[in-house]
């Protein structure tokens, strides 16, 4: 079996990402798919779902800086090639975000300003505690801020979308089943590097103790706002339309009021938070409630 | 060597063996697929030859039963485990770093 080097090599990538799951596909789902009518001629659906995608988009972005920033910051060779792989991945959730923008009809020209109207807030906040680490190429806290925090976020959230689009949404499940499969490489490496790094260097967890609960408030602040200003479920209901009974965590997200899926899925987000931390050494801080 | 089950410390002539058939899981290069599946959420069962990565959530199957001390490597998020008895008598996998 491969050992680490060759675990984080260009080649163990083309062979598991675009020689496998991503091969055949067209912006991360298969040629042909599209969105649902539904979402599309309904205007209060369609801003919803623009809404949340440019949180994507946003968070992405973040990504994509943050793994780039990380290859010059890395201590090792075998780091520097598998953060290249990574930048690669977060470049194209990027890109198949910014398309899924499109699809919706948002015109290129308008792209910049829809991201501006709709970004959250808190959310941008949480990308400039971590981004501010990666200016200052503190590498040991930007791979707890970006592979452990970042990708932990995004790998629950994720799950939790595609459970509620799998049925209703199969391009948009594909689109996100792919990342998923890109960030069990980026928290297997946030984990598996820092595990060792974090016992080398026991005087930065303090620091990174304080900025994963930084980040963790501006989190919890961003599902509140997504959550408690969304008007799906009404708009779904007022229209007649049954929401499908997708599982997660298991619970059935179809029968949940959204300040109930809001508060399972930052339950699941800080548990694993917790988890992940505690095995690499680092003591989970729990943050303020929003 | 393909399986996940990296190194025991017994006679692997002593252990169930178990025939692995393609789940489509399509996250690993072709040759390695069989060895894993996606953990499918409440009701799901691990048989005695899987471990669930704690990683990153995906099963990893093995063509032999799985005992306490096994050293397994999960592939698709690259960590290193080994397999543990639980207080409750079930097989858990810890990360090795």
């Amino acid at each position: 079996m491969a050992d680490t080097i060759d675990a984080y090599s260009i080649q163990n990538w083309l062979e598991s990402c675009p020689q496998s799951y991503l091969e055949n596909t067209e912006y991360g789902h298969a040629a042909g798919e599209k969105e649902p009518d539904f979402f599309l001629q309904n205007e209060v659906l369609l801003e919803e779902t623009i809404k949340a995608t440019v949180q994507l988009v946003v968070g992405e972005r973040c990504a994509l800086s943050a793994s780039s920033g990380l290859i010059n910051a890395a201590p090792d060779e075998a780091s520097r090639r598998f953060l290249a792989t990574q930048t690669l991945d977060e470049a194209r959730h990027v890109e198949v975000f910014t398309q899924r923008l499109y699809d919706l009809g948002v015109r290129k020209k308008d792209l910049e300003g829809t991201i501006q109207r709709y970004a959250n807030p808190n959310l941008v906040k949480f990308a400039e505690v971590l981004l501010e680490k990666i200016d200052r190429k503190d590498f040991i806290s930007g791979v707890v801020g970006q592979n452990i925090v970042l990708e932990g976020m995004a790998f629950s959230v994720f799950e939790m979308m595609y459970a509620m689009n799998e049925s209703v949404n199969p391009k948009f499940a594909h689109t996100l089943s792919g990342t998923i499969a890109d960030e069990r490489r980026h928290v297997g490496f946030g984990e598996n590097r820092i595990g060792s790094l974090i016992r080398e260097h026991p005087e930065k967890r303090g620091e990174v103790e304080q900025m994963q609960k930084e980040m963790s408030y501006f989190m919890l602040a961003t599902f509140a706002d997504a959550f408690r200003n969304n008007r799906t479920v009404d708009e779904l209901e007022a229209a007649g339309i049954e929401r499908p009974h997708s599982q997660y965590q298991g619970v059935d997200l179809g029968v949940m009021a959204p300040e109930d899926m809001e508060q399972v899925l930052a339950d699941t987000v800080l548990k694993e938070f917790k988890t992940r931390l505690g095995r690499i050494g680092i003591e989970y801080q729990t943050p303020t409630r929003p | 060597m393909v399986d996940p089950l990296e190194s025991s410390d017994d006679d692997p002539v002593q252990r169930r063996r178990f025939l692995l058939e393609d789940t489509g899981f399509d996250e690993v290069p072709a040759r390695y697929r069989r060895f894993y599946r996606k953990w499918r959420g409440a009701g799901d069962q691990l048989a005695p030859n899987e471990a669930i990565c704690p990683v990153c959530k995906v099963v990893i199957r093995s063509s032999r039963e799985l005992w306490p001390g096994d050293r397994l490597y999960c592939m698709p998020c690259m960590s290193r485990l080994v397999v543990v008895e639980a207080t409750d008598g079930r097989l858990e996998a810890h990360v090795s770093y």
